[in-house]
This record gives structure tokens, sequence and C-alpha cells, in this order.
């Protein structure tokens, strides 16, 4: 073979090592050229040379890799546009020379010699490259049971081995390239080595990856299957998935409510999400939440309103006695409605002490329109998303208080009482007042948008009532856009009418009696309220007869049949001592001290203000908890007189030479307002003159520098509360004339009022020993 | 991952084709017993006489040689190939030395025909 031309076969992306059998496929008329003057040579030896670059055509000798294999055809078959050839290589080779190009490509060529180089290096080599070898085909294909000793072990010289190796493992075609150049085995052996660690290790990752992935995609398989099986099972026996049936339901109940475009639109868009989700997911009770709450309000619901207006008068005559104001207002509204369905609804705010029947009232109301009636108190709310609710963003998001008691009641259009609305707190969670605003003003709440809901929602047809103790803590954007009708206290007479016709005959039924077994007669009734309560409202009174009805209901369990009368000597027995000495009406009073009448929010009070003058004394000292407008009405009043003195018969030197000091009992309550004016003014002329004030007489009223008397609040309270205390007469501003209407006819019969324009006239009605 | 094993196909082209072989054909061989030693029977067709080579060492017997093709017609061409061309060689143990057998060869319808006797009682 030694330097002698061959025909030369150009191999695309494949290598022949001498001692394999390789099949090729010749299509390339020049190669089928070689191969045929390769057949019909004695020998049919040929040349292989494998190609620098695949893509060329027709390569000349420069095309070519240097090294190739020399290989004789062992068999040939011939289809129809190339031929099928078995080449087996004999030795490696080198070209030396191009003879020709056409018609096939011919070269002269040198015989390599086969390295037979030995050593440790190579047996330690040799051996790491067949275990990795191993570990490569366990790898690749661990079904082929042959091992790699299997396959090489009739191979003895290491360099035959991987040559046989490379057949094996499908290697790089420039990898095989450098093998074949490879000259001596330690080369040979430490370029296989190389691969193959590279190949092991990329499978190994590779490997890692495929079974990570193929433990999920059986995970996820046997869950499928499972679950295909288990809806099976379920058809079978007549069930759904609940999950399913609870979507289909909420559907079916989407499609069966009447509702808004805008909130169809939105519900089915959720309803739809719900399908698509886990029911795992956190999302997905929030969002059924969602979805029912939408569902179940009430967007176009409405009851019915009674208008008949002679009985919703009978309805509130016979749940309230008196409250005048009120009925008259609601029966007006009825008419109003009759007259105009699409009239605004009110927005009402009940003030007035505890216990004088606000909220019933509220109850009574529905109950006359034929609405439904829903409560809910704001005192101490301070956090405005407790009114408009949660973003769903929030985890625990919920609709607000308002769209809660909607949905309670299941209409549109119920009457909603919101309680205790001066007693709203505000912190740094927002300001509720400013979100009651909205629900309030009928010019925004037809749209009221609640952050849960988020959707705009009709409150205008809602007849909101408000209560209140007192209107000084409402903030006076919110007081604008309510109706103030003030619920005073009751008089003791007013109370007695109560007490006859609900209270004593509901806390008999609580207590398990009936009529017979327990009477209380007037005049035990009228002790009870002067000495045991005292109150505007009637809550302390009921709670008193509740007391009294289960000592009877106890004495009666015990085995007494008789029916039980009540006398004022029993109630010692039955409740305790006294608790209030009646009517605090001093008998006689001391120079210096004069009654006032206050304002309070349990109704009305008398409270005593006294002055004392300090000889030798600086200033004026003022004890008892007082306010600083009743400061300054105290120091206007001391004014007034000293720049008075003169006409007033006070000594100006008494005056300068002496300070003074006013106390207010009962010193642990704070008090404030103007209207103890004319009461500081009195006192202090008292003390003054060192002449008494009169003790039937009682007082209230606004003071000026320059003696003016102006008009004050709360008059009906205290009214009540002198005539509770046995005051016969009032001295009051002239100009709360007109507030006297409101005081029941048998308080004002027994009552003399003395109207003054002026302090002059005050203290002349107040202290008749004055100017003698 | 079959990309892999694509080549094996060279290795196991057929059952007559060995992953690792030396380049040279080996021609299949019938052996008889004989009264005075072994009759060795080669398939050889095509080959002429002085491109035989016998040879032997100890137990062994080595045949090898050399087929050359040759044109039968002018203007010929392959259609497709199975007789293998080129070097052959077969070798064969026998249980016993054969140093001192005689060896006659005849060549008949394209069989070898090698008789091995041995005149002493030793081996065979």
């Amino acid at each position: 073979m030694e330097n002698n031309a061959y025909p030369t076969l150009p191999l695309k992306n494949t290598v022949l090592f001498p001692h394999l059998v390789l099949p090729l496929s010749v299509g390339r008329a020049g190669s089928i050229a070689a191969v045929e003057a390769a057949l019909s040579s004695e020998d049919k030896l040929i040349a292989v040379f494998p190609q620098k670059d695949p893509r060329t055509d027709e390569p000349a000798a420069d095309d070519l890799f240097r090294f190739g294999t020399v290989g004789i055809i062992k068999k040939m078959v011939r289809s129809e546009d190339t031929v099928q050839i078995l080449v087996q290589g004999i030795e490696r080779v080198e070209q030396l020379e191009m003879v020709q190009k056409q018609p096939y490509l011919s070269l002269k060529i040198a015989t390599l010699s086969e390295p037979s180089d030995t050593g440790t290096e190579i047996e330690a080599l040799h051996r790491t490259v067949i275990e990795l070898a191993g570990k490569m085909i366990e790898l690749v294909q661990p079904q082929i049971q042959v091992g790699i000793h299997h396959i090489i072990s009739d191979v003895e010289k290491p360099l035959h081995q991987i040559y046989l190796l490379t057949s094996i493992l499908s290697l790089d075609f420039d990898k095989e390239k450098e093998l074949l150049a490879a000259a001596t085995q330690v080369e040979a052996l430490q370029l296989m080595h190389r691969y193959l660690n590279h190949e092991v290790q990329v499978l190994e990752v590779r490997q890692k990856i495929t079974s990570t992935a193929q433990t999920e995609i059986d995970k996820k398989q046997r869950e499928y299957v499972l679950r295909q099986q288990l809806e099976a099972i379920q058809e079978e026996l007549g069930e759904t998935n609940p999950e399913q049936a609870e979507i289909k339901e909420l559907r079916q109940r989407m499609e069966e409510t009447e509702l808004p475009e805008l909130v169809r639109k939105e519900v089915e868009k959720e309803i739809t999400r719900l399908e698509r989700m886990p029911s795992a997911a956190p999302d997905y009770q929030l969002t059924r939440g969602y979805v029912e709450l939408a569902l179940e309000l009430p967007w176009n619901k409405t009851t019915e309103d009674r208008l008949d207006l002679k009985r919703a008068r009978e309805i509130l005559d016979e749940d309230h006695f008196d409250l005048e104001d009120v009925k008259e207002r609601i029966i007006e509204h009825l008419a109003v409605m009759k007259l105009n369905p699409e009239a605004k609804s009110p927005i009402l705010c009940f003030v007035g002490p505890p216990g004088v029947g606000k909220t019933s009232v509220g109850q009574s109301m529905a109950r006359a329109l034929g609405r439904k009636f829903e409560r809910m108190s704001l005192g101490g709310l301070h956090d405005e998303s407790e009114l408009r609710g949660h973003r769903r963003t929030y985890i625990g998001a919920m609709p607000g208080r308002i769209i809660r008691a909607i949905r309670r009641t299941g209409y549109q259009n119920p009457l909603l009482m919101l309680d205790e609305i001066d007693k709203l707190g505000r912190d740094f969670r927002g300001d509720p007042a400013a979100a009651l605003l909205e629900i309030l003003d009928p010019a925004q709440n037809a749209e009221f948008h609640d952050n849960y809901l988020d959707l705009p929602f009709d409150l205008s047809k809602i007849f909101f009532v408000t209560t209140a103790n007192t209107l000084d803590t409402i903030p006076r954007p919110l007081l604008d856009r309510m109706e103030i009708l003030r619920l005073p206290g009751y008089s003791d007479e007013e109370k007695q009418h109560i007490a006859r016709r609900y209270l004593i005959g509901r806390q008999i039924r609580e207590a398990g009696l009936s009529e017979i077994q327990l009477s209380i007669p007037d005049e035990t009734l009228s002790y009870l309220i002067r000495r045991y309560t005292r109150e505007a409202g009637v809550r302390e009174l009921e709670r008193m007869l509740g007391r009294i009805a289960r000592k009877v209901a106890t004495q009666v369990a015990t085995g007494q049949t008789q029916p039980v009368t009540v006398t004022p000597q029993d109630l010692v027995e039955l409740l305790g001592p006294e608790r209030f000495f009646a009517e605090e009406m001093r008998q006689q009073l001391a120079p210096g001290v004069a009654a006032g009448l206050a304002w309070t929010e349990a109704g009305g009070d008398v409270l005593y203000v006294e002055a004392a003058l300090l000889p030798e004394g600086k200033g004026m000292t003022l004890t008892g908890q007082l306010g600083s407008i009743m400061q300054e009405s105290a120091k206007a009043a001391q004014s007034y007189l000293w720049s008075r003195a003169e006409e007033l018969n006070i000594d100006q030197k008494t005056i300068r030479e002496s300070g003074v000091h006013i106390h207010v009992p009962a010193g642990a309550i704070p008090k404030d307002g103007p209207s103890a004016g004319v009461t500081m003014a009195s006192a202090l002329t008292s003390a003054y003159a060192h002449q008494p004030v009169r003790s039937d007489t009682a007082m209230t009223g606004e003071i000026t520098l320059s003696g003016l008397v102006l008009p004050v609040g709360g008059i009906k309270e205290k009214v009540l509360a002198a005539h509770r205390s046995g005051i016969q007469r009032i001295i009051l501003p002239k100009e709360n004339e007109k507030d006297l209407r409101e005081i029941p006819e048998h308080v004002r019969q027994s009552i003399q009022f003395i109207l003054a324009r002026r302090i002059e006239e005050v203290l002349a009605e107040a202290i008749p020993d004055l100017n003698r | 991952m079959a990309t892999y094993f694509s080549s094996m196909k060279q290795v196991f082209i057929n059952s007559e084709e060995q992953a690792y072989q030396e380049s040279v054909w080996q021609p299949p061989a019938d052996i008889y017993r004989i009264e005075r030693g072994w009759l060795v029977k080669l398939d050889l067709a095509g080959i002429r006489n002085e491109d035989i080579h016998l040879s032997i060492h100890e137990q062994r017997l080595v045949v090898q040689g050399l087929r050359r093709d040759w044109i039968v017609e002018a203007g010929q061409q392959y259609y497709s190939m199975e007789i293998a061309y080129n070097r052959f060689r077969r070798a064969i143990e026998f249980p016993a030395p054969l140093e001192q057998a005689r060896i006659t060869t005849k060549y008949r319808d394209g069989m070898l025909l090698i008789w091995l006797e041995v005149t002493s009682q030793e081996g065979l």
C-alpha cells in the first residue's frame, strides 16, 4: 500500500477508523466514480478521508483532512441514484499529494504505523476510559443489558478499543477527527478520557433534569387520572363535584336574579374566575363570598310603603306617649310620599337624653311605614373602613356595615337607624364622619361606593334615622345634612303615664307574673319616680319596676298566693333606701347662693352657685371644674357688678378690698356653658350685698357686660328639672318665651315664669331685699 | 437518545459481520476425521494456486492468501457485490502437534482440500 495512489472517498460528518466496518451511502458523482474504480481493482481498496467542511461539494485534496483510513469495500449494492457500500477500515494513512481530481479524486498516501506505546499511564487511562464508557452507556440506554466489557472483550489493544467505542458512543465529528489524528495510544486515550468525562457530566445533569420533570409529570398525571376516576364515580353515584355544583348554583342564581347590567357583568366575570380556580386557592373563598354578596344584595327590591296616615298615627300613639313633634314630622313625611313617591327620603336626627325612646321611635316609624327596620350603633366607631368596607385585596376583607345592614334586610329601602352618631371616634384610620357625609347626602348616596363591593349601590331610598345625646360633638357638615328633632326628657307626670301604659305591664310580663298578682298604685309610682330615679328618660324607672316585679315574683315562686299591692313604704324594703333626696331644693339659702338651671345629657338639673367673700383676699377663685366659658361668665358678672355697684346698692369698697371665691357643686362633674351667667351674677350680688336669694327661685340665661340677658337652649329640660326639684319660680331670658310652649301644660301651671331682658330685672326678682 | 447508537448498525450490520475483526476475511471450513488423521475442506473459489499459503505451527494450521477480482467482460459494471476479495486467513487448532504430519492438498471445483496424515501413534 505504501505510497500508492488510491481512489479517494471524501466523507461528510463521519470518520472511518481502522478495523471498523462502516456502511456508507454514496451519492456524489465523483464519489461513485471513486467507488467504481476501487471495485474494479483486484483488491477493492479505497482511501477514505473526512472533509474539512461538509458543505464542500467537490472537494480537492486541500478540502480533506490530513489523516484518513484505507479501507476495503466488503459489500456493495446499487440503488436508484446512490451506491450503498460496506467499508472496513484497515489502517491509518496520511495524504501526500493529489494525483487527479476528475473523474474521481485520487490521492497518493503514506501508511502510518500503528502506535504501540505502553506504560502505567496507558493502563490507568485505559481503565478509567472503560469505566466512563460503561457509565455513559448506562446513562444513555440503561435497558441495554450488554455491558461495555462484553462489547470490547475480544479486542485487546487499547487503541482498538477506543476506535470501537467511537462506533458505540456518538462523538462529534471534530472529536473523531482528533482521535484519528492521535499518533500514540496515550494521546488517543487522553482525548477519549476528556470527551467521556464531559459527556458523562452532561448526561448526569440531563438525567437529573429529566427525572425531576418525570416525577412532576408522573404526579400530575396521577392526579389527573384519579380526578377523572373520581368524576366518573361521582357521576355514577349521581353526585357532582361540590365546587362545580356550587359554581353551577351561583350561576343559576345569577340567571334568576334581576341585576343591573353593570353588576351582572361583574358577577359573571367573578364566577368565570371561580370556575378556573382550584377550590384550595386562597382567593377562592373570598371570590365566592363576593359573588354571594353581590347576588344577595337587593339591587332593586323594595318594600311597598304603607301610606295610610291614620293607621300610622295609631301605631305611633300606641307605641309612644307624647313626642308630638316627632310624630307630626313622620306623618308629614308619609303625606309627602303619598303625593310624590319620587321624593328623597329624609335623614332625621333624634337628639335627646338617654332613655327617652329615640331608638324605639325609629322602630315604630318602620312599623308605621311598613319598612324593614335595621339598626347599627356608631358609638366608638373610628375606622372608616368599618362603614365603607375594605378593599378586596386585604386579607379578611369585608363589606362595610351599611352594605351588610342592607344585605340583612334584603330590601333597598329599609329604615336604617344609626345610633350614637355623636359618639363617632376618629383616628389615623380615617374619619368615619367623612364617610357618613357621603352616605347621608341625598345628592351623593344614589351611587354609594363600598370599597369591598366596588360597585355603585343606591342608598337614596333608605330612610335614615340617626340618634344622638348631644349635637356638640357632631361635625358641622354632618349636622347640616340632617333634620334635627329633639326628644327632651319627660316630666314626672309624663313618666307616670309612660310607666302606666308601657313599663309596668312589660316588667310584670317579663317577671312571669300576671297583672292581678302585682299592682302599683299612682302614689307609689310617683314616690318611686321622685325618690329612686333622677333621669330625663325612663330607663332607670323601668329597671326599678323590674326589680319590684322580680322581688314579687320571688315571693310568688316561694308559695305566696296573695296578690301584692306595693305601697310607698314597701319601696324601702324592695329597693333599699331612697336614692335621691327629693328636690334638693334648699329650704333656706345663705347669702351668696343662687339656684341655677343646667342642661345635661341626662336632661336638666338644678345646680347651686355659691359665692363667698374673702376679706383681705385678692382676685377671684373659681372651683368646681368650671369650663372656660363659665369662668368668663363669672368674670363678666363681677365686672358688671363692679361697674354698677352704686345702682345696685353694693359697697364698692367691699368689692375692691376682698377677694371672692365661686364654687359650683357637684365638684366632680365638669360644667360649662354660658347659661349660668345670671346665676353667677345673682350669687355674687347676694354675697356682696349680704342679702339671700329667694330659695323657691331658679334661673338661667347668658349675660353681657352691659347687663343684657341673652337666650339659652334646653329650656324644656331645665324647666322639667326645676319642676322635679320643687322650684316654683323660674327666671328666664325674655327671648326664651317661645320655648315655654313645649312645656307640658301641668308643669306650666305649677310654675311662675319671670321673663327678664336685663340683669337688674333678674336681681330684682331673685333678691327681693336688695334695694331696701 | 437513539442517535448514540445509530452507528451500532455498522457493528451489527448482519450476523456475519462482527464489530471488530481483522480486515482479512475468513473462508468457511469443514473438518473431517479420517483414518490416518484429518481432512480439512475450505471454500476458496476463484483463487489462483500461487495466492494460497499454508503454514503449520505446533498444533495450528494456518491457511492464508489473496482472492483477486478479475474482469469477466469488457465494460462490465458492478451492480452489487457480496463476495469477499483481497486477503483471507484461516487458522485451525488441532488437539495434537502437526509438525510431523504429512500434508497433501488438492484444489477441486473451488474447494481446497488439505489432508493432514500422521504416521506415528501419538496425537491425532
